[in-house]
């Protein structure tokens, strides 16, 4: 790549699989100025080439990896990558980030983005070295876990370079395949590993020597510096996630009757404080992880039987803990280690664990399993990677799980993908998110568990449905904002609207308020929506496991149920949506997005 | 008031009053308070030459707090301690009230303890701390009342170091009594924008926090949505429902726990959010 170049002028790798052939495309100015980078930008390449009923696995599908402007430059945090592809486990599209280094060797490449074609008749690899790219034999990896497939792959290319690769999970189409760098960061949510497989594209590792070019750096400067003495105020950012990572919330979230227990059941576990993020600290942790460019360090390496292994962070944790009554901290560990050998989804697998765990409580599945019972289970989650027996058919998550066991009603998941760590009866808002999520059971489109729990920026009333389908656009609009410059979620304790759009606007040079970047957000967010309507999805889809319209019997949230209805109500007003969540032409309209 | 973040900035004492403060830390809230242009910073007497020195080309205020955080000495100490700080270049002090006193209604020895931090501090404004955690509603009337007549230039509701902080209800009940003239000043446990919005519609002028960063630059958050202020359960900003039995004396503890029972909101006491 040239010194220090834009991102404006960062081409987008077409590469058809095939034939193995490569294009390069300059971005669209347009498509930049509109949708940014990342996210919208993936987003917006999905929308305008994919057509309606595409199968997700099939050869048709786009799969593409991006990253944004701020990504390897100075912004804190902006290493990341995101994949969006149509997930073959909710039938939407679907956006997944991963932290680690990837994201900053594929932008120092001189990549903005990845867009993957087509389907190789061998496996292979994506070698993209600065301006080389080549598409190269994998046949040798095909079988290997991450850990190993990494460390080949680095061994064949270069040792500075980054990897993102799948596992068995991945190749064998499992619908929880993660992509998977730096052996334990994941792209993990929607089964965009299974759709890598089904490509049979094995890993891209990306190595690049240029610099990363903006538009003002003098500007960006003292964003940044701002930015970061911000990250230093904030007593999330600057102390709970970086001395407990995320497990942090472990104790918060027990406190406070929200911490999902027997596959959603119950609240609060009783041996919380075993799993708790202070028992991490004390009993194994050794030492903790940044990704590229972040001063906050939330990951957590720990010493399991004389071995460091990554994490486990909260959503792991809990998925593979309280999620199915297991209390042996220890052994989350290790099995969270083991779902990272394999490329699978933590939370997808953890909570279809908890699912088959009730199903056979419930006497509707015959099989080995009971909550808290770690016997086999560390086998089970083999066979969900390599498709043998009863993982085979947990493979595909716990809403097919449990349909073919005829209770699906016991699977925790909307749009088909499994909820996570947070039990929406104790918070309005969050469930509100939980519904309305373009990409299923999500936590990340609008995470109201900051001002309804940890009280970030204010502490609002969690039980209080009103203002909240307010926030939830707020959240929403802001996140698919910062999923464009690609930069973590945590920046959120710390940063404000404006902080981000400032950021956006040294580094572009698009002079943006924070309302303009909101306006950008909520483009994607009703770009997306188009897409999943134009899929079959309906005002339907937007709901919740009816478990959540019944009140939780005991702990910090007894008595609590979900006020849906009240709240969907008020949030299609306010996104411009008709009662059947189809956004109006005027709506359209007022976003720039050409209405067909 | 149409409030602004800048308007915000100027009604808050930058305040760090921890025994094991360092001179790095004073340094700190001296710069944030210049970057941000608070009102002052609000500092124990030690570090006031300090303070006084790495502020003297702006507009922010030293302000030194004065028999913190008891209120339990002499009249006369108060008075030495305040020509001390006043003469180190203090443009503001915050006097801690006679606590005791003021429960054995000896309001002439409150009264007097008063006036000689006055009378010591020349030109220098004057908060008199109540401390309201220890005191009923009618013990804060008087308290005020006294102030007033004794020239106070603000009344302060806390320490931070007492048995409860800042609550609307106290700024209320305060910004009565006192009138529009004098200053009311807000402290203790003001952690966020909210807090903050709450005690200034409940009529405080000035507010006293260590949280002064986040308080700013979490309110650009306000613009976004009205809903951060989408009133809370009633009991949460409530000093009943703050009162601890282990921090505060018998009789006040069950005063605030009685005004519960015939509180219009009592279906909102539940104890589980």
């Amino acid at each position: 790549m040239s010194k220090s170049s834009l991102y404006a002028d960062a081409p987008i790798l077409h590469v058809y699989l095939h034939d193995k052939s490569i294009r390069r495309e300059s971005l669209p100015p347009d498509l930049y100025e509109h949708y940014l980078g990342g996210r919208g930008l993936g987003v917006k390449l999905l929308f305008d080439n994919l057509a309606p009923g595409t199968d997700a696995l099939s050869p048709d599908n786009l799969l593409v990896f991006a990253v944004g402007p701020s990504t390897g430059t100075s912004v804190p945090t902006a290493g990341r990558f995101v994949v969006i592809t149509k997930s073959p486990t909710t039938g939407t599209i679907f956006d997944s980030h991963a932290g680690g280094y990837f994201g900053a060797q594929l932008r120092r490449a001189g990549f903005a983005a990845v867009v993957l074609h087509g389907k190789s008749d061998n496996p292979v690899y994506l070698w993209i070295n600065d301006d080389e790219v080549e598409v190269r034999d994998a046949s040798k990896l095909w079988g290997r876990d991450v850990f190993t497939t990494s460390d080949e792959l680095l061994e064949a290319t270069d040792a500075k370079a980054q990897v993102a690769c799948i596992g068995p999970a991945g190749e064998n189409l499992g619908l929880m395949a993660a992509i998977m760098t730096d052996k334990h960061r994941a792209a993990g949510r929607g089964g965009v590993g299974a759709v890598m497989g089904s490509k049979n594209l094995k890993a891209i590792v990306a190595k690049g020597s240029g610099e990363v070019g903006v538009h003002d750096q003098e500007r960006l400067k003292a964003a940044v510096e701002r930015a970061r003495r911000l990250i230093k105020k904030n007593a999330v950012t600057d102390k709970s996630l970086p001395m407990y990572g995320t497990p942090v919330l472990v104790s918060v979230a027990n406190e406070l009757g929200m911490l999902p227990t027997h596959n959603f059941q119950e609240g609060t576990f009783n041996d919380a404080e075993g799993v708790s993020g202070e028992k991490l600290l004390e009993r194994f942790s050794a030492g903790t992880y940044h990704c590229h460019g972040c001063p906050i360090g939330c990951g957590r390496i720990s010493l399991i039987k004389g071995e460091k292994v990554g994490g486990p962070e909260y959503e792991s944790l809990w998925a593979l803990g309280p999620q199915c009554g297991i209390n042996d901290l220890e052994w989350i560990a290790i099995a969270n280690d083991r779902c990272n050998h394999l490329g699978l989804d933590t939370i997808s697998t953890g909570s279809t664990i908890g699912a088959a765990m009730e199903l056979v409580e419930k006497g509707k599945l015959d099989a080995p399993l009971k909550f808290g019972d770690t016997t086999g289970v560390l086998d089970l989650i083999d066979d969900i990677a390599y498709l043998r027996g009863l993982g085979a058919e947990m493979s595909e998550g716990s809403m097919r799980l449990a349909e073919r066991y005829g209770a699906p009603e016991l699977a925790m998941q909307v749009k088909g993908l499994e909820l996570p760590a947070y039990d929406p009866r104790g918070a309005q808002g969050h469930a509100l998110g939980y519904a309305t999520s373009n990409r299923g059971g999500c936590h990340l489109r609008s995470y109201l568990i900051g001002p309804e729990v940890l009280g970030s920026p204010v502490l609002v009333d969690r039980d209080r449905p009103e203002g909240k389908a307010d926030l939830v656009k707020l959240y929403q609009d802001l996140s698919a904002a910062m999923d464009c410059m690609v930069v973590c979620r945590f920046t959120n304790f710390a940063w404000t609207v404006d902080d981000y759009a400032e950021m956006v606007s040294a580094g572009t040079g698009f002079e943006l308020s924070g309302h303009d970047l909101l306006r950008l957000g909520a483009r994607i967010y009703n770009l997306e929506r188009l897409f999943n309507l134009r899929e079959g999805f309906t005002a339907e889809d937007d709901t919740l496991p009816q478990r959540f319209f019944k009140p939780l019997p005991e702990g910090g949230s007894r008595n609590r149920v979900v006020h849906l209805n009240q709240m969907l109500k008020e949030y299609y007003e306010l996104r411009g949506w008709d009662k059947k969540g189809r956004p109006t032409e005027d709506t359209l309209s007022k976003l720039d997005i050409p209405v067909s | 008031m149409d409030l602004t973040v800048e308007k915000l900035a100027k009604m808050i004492d930058h305040t760090v009053l921890k025994p094991e403060t360092t001179t790095a830390k004073i340094k700190q809230l001296c710069e944030e308070a210049t970057i941000y242009n608070f009102a002052a910073v609000c500092i124990n007497p030690v570090h006031v030459p300090y303070a006084v020195e790495l502020l003297q080309d702006t507009s922010v205020k030293v302000c030194a707090v004065i028999g913190f955080p008891l209120g339990a000495t002499t009249p006369e100490v108060k008075s030495c301690e305040t020509k001390d700080v006043v003469h180190a270049g203090a443009h503001e002090v915050d006097m801690v009230i006679n606590i005791g006193a003021l429960r054995d209604e000896n309001y002439d020895l409150v009264k007097r303890d008063i006036e000689s931090v006055i009378d010591a501090s020349g030109d220098a404004h004057v908060k008199v701390i109540l401390e309201t955690g220890f005191l009923t509603d009618d013990q804060k009337r008087k308290a005020c009342l006294i102030c007033k007549e004794a020239g106070a230039d603000f009344v302060k509701t806390s320490t931070g170091f007492g048995p409860m902080g800042a609550t609307p209800h106290d700024v209320r009940l305060m910004r009565e009594t006192v009138g529009p003239d004098m200053g009311v000043k807000a402290a203790g446990g003001i952690k966020t924008f909210k807090d903050a919005v709450r005690l200034i519609d409940a009529g405080a002028d000035r507010l006293g926090t260590s949280s002064g960063v986040a308080i700013v630059e979490d309110f650009r958050w306000a613009q976004y949505s009205d809903s951060w202020m989408v009133p809370d359960k009633p009991c949460w900003t409530c000093p009943s429902r703050m009162a601890n039995m282990a921090k505060q004396p018998k009789e006040v503890y069950k005063w605030y726990k009685e005004r519960c029972l015939t509180c219009p909101d009592k279906e909102h006491n539940i104890f589980n959010d």
